[in-house]
């Protein structure tokens, strides 16, 4: 008699790696030496950029005094925008930059979202681009709020910290600068981008691996059935990761405004 | 917001302070870091990126007690 072998010889498990970040481009364009091929991430951008546009246009196309609907919902938006942020951190000067604030809180949100989102399931923040462009908008917009406010003195005042004796200059003001003007656009573009990276591996490694271990018929399953509950779990994590990030994002960009507004003291 | 009641700090400038603080020791330690290796090129040396590094800390802690140590 033989003796049975098991039913199923098996790789060993691979886990999802960087590599799930590249998409294959679906139509290939250069324009000029420069690469503008649309991939998916790049259909998925105009995906969430008509969204937020549509949820706007819709929302505010005839709006009601006593709002419902979708109006209703983007009037919480604004709303937490306008009360949270810009009243908070800025004050009724800071009003007139609630439309940028709402707009960039309202597209890191969704981008953000993709990653739990049924089908779509990528975070659009987990490739640079995003994230750096988005940045670099906040960083010329507390430039130019900065010069228009206090003109060339902005300057003046954000490399020169007052109620310091004039030869430590030679050492603060290179400190001054990059931290003004490097660091803070980087860390605001690699936080958002850190966090989507992270939480899309961790979310595919544990649905991977969830999978393998229960088709492995043997006493994996039951690890498998632990690591499913814990998957599910994860996914709310990521959903509350979506929003704290476009939060922090968002906030950030409005304490760097508030900077350039007045001088410090 | 109120306009009568006692001037207090909004919430969220204690995150704002944070952040400003790391942002300042990691512009610190890059800017004069920076300073040192271009040194160390220029003058073929190997140890001025550190001492640039260090210099860049100090000046980076002495800035954020200047700021906010006495609030």
């Amino acid at each position: 008699m033989r003796v049975p072998t098991l039913p199923l010889v098996r790789e060993g498990f691979n886990a999802p790696g960087i590599e799930i970040f590249e998409w294959p481009d679906i139509v290939h364009l250069e324009v000029a030496g420069i690469d503008l091929s649309i991939n998916r991430v790049v259909l998925q951008m105009f995906l969430v950029g008509l969204l937020v546009w549509g949820l706007f246009f819709f929302a505010f196309r005839r709006p009601q005094l006593v709002p419902s609907g979708l109006q209703n919902v983007m009037e919480a938006f604004v709303d937490f925008i306008r009360n949270q942020i810009v009243l908070e951190v800025i004050g009724r000067d800071g009003l007139r930059f609630l439309p940028y604030l709402t707009t960039l809180f309202v597209f890191v949100l969704f981008g953000n979202l993709g990653g739990t989102f049924p089908v779509i399931l990528f975070p659009l923040n987990g490739r640079m681009a995003l994230p750096a462009v988005m940045a670099i908008c906040s960083l010329l917009l507390f430039i130019s709020v900065g010069i228009s406010s206090q003109g060339m003195a902005y300057f003046k005042n954000a490399l020169f910290p007052p109620g310091i004796p004039w030869p430590v200059y030679v050492l603060l003001t290179p400190i001054e600068f990059v931290s003004t003007f490097i660091v803070r656009p980087v860390t605001l573009a690699i936080r958002l981008l850190a966090n989507m990276i992270a939480g899309h591996l961790i979310l595919s490694v544990f649905f991977v691996a969830t999978g393998y271990m229960l088709t492995s018929l043997n006493i994996s399953m039951l690890f498998g059935v632990a690591s499913l509950v814990f998957s599910v779990a994860l996914i709310a994590f990521e959903l509350f990761v979506a929003g704290l990030q476009a939060y922090v994002f968002t906030i950030l960009s409005a304490v760097y405004i508030a900077g350039a507004l007045e001088p410090e003291h | 917001m109120s306009e009568s009641g006692p001037p207090q700090e909004p919430p969220g400038r204690g995150g704002d302070i944070v952040w400003s603080v790391i942002g300042t020791l990691v512009a610190g330690v890059l800017a004069w870091g920076f300073i040192g290796w271009l040194l160390d090129r220029w003058l073929g040396t190997s140890y001025l990126v550190a001492v640039g590094i260090i210099v860049g800390m100090a000046g980076a802690f002495y800035l954020i007690i200047k700021r906010y140590g006495s609030g």
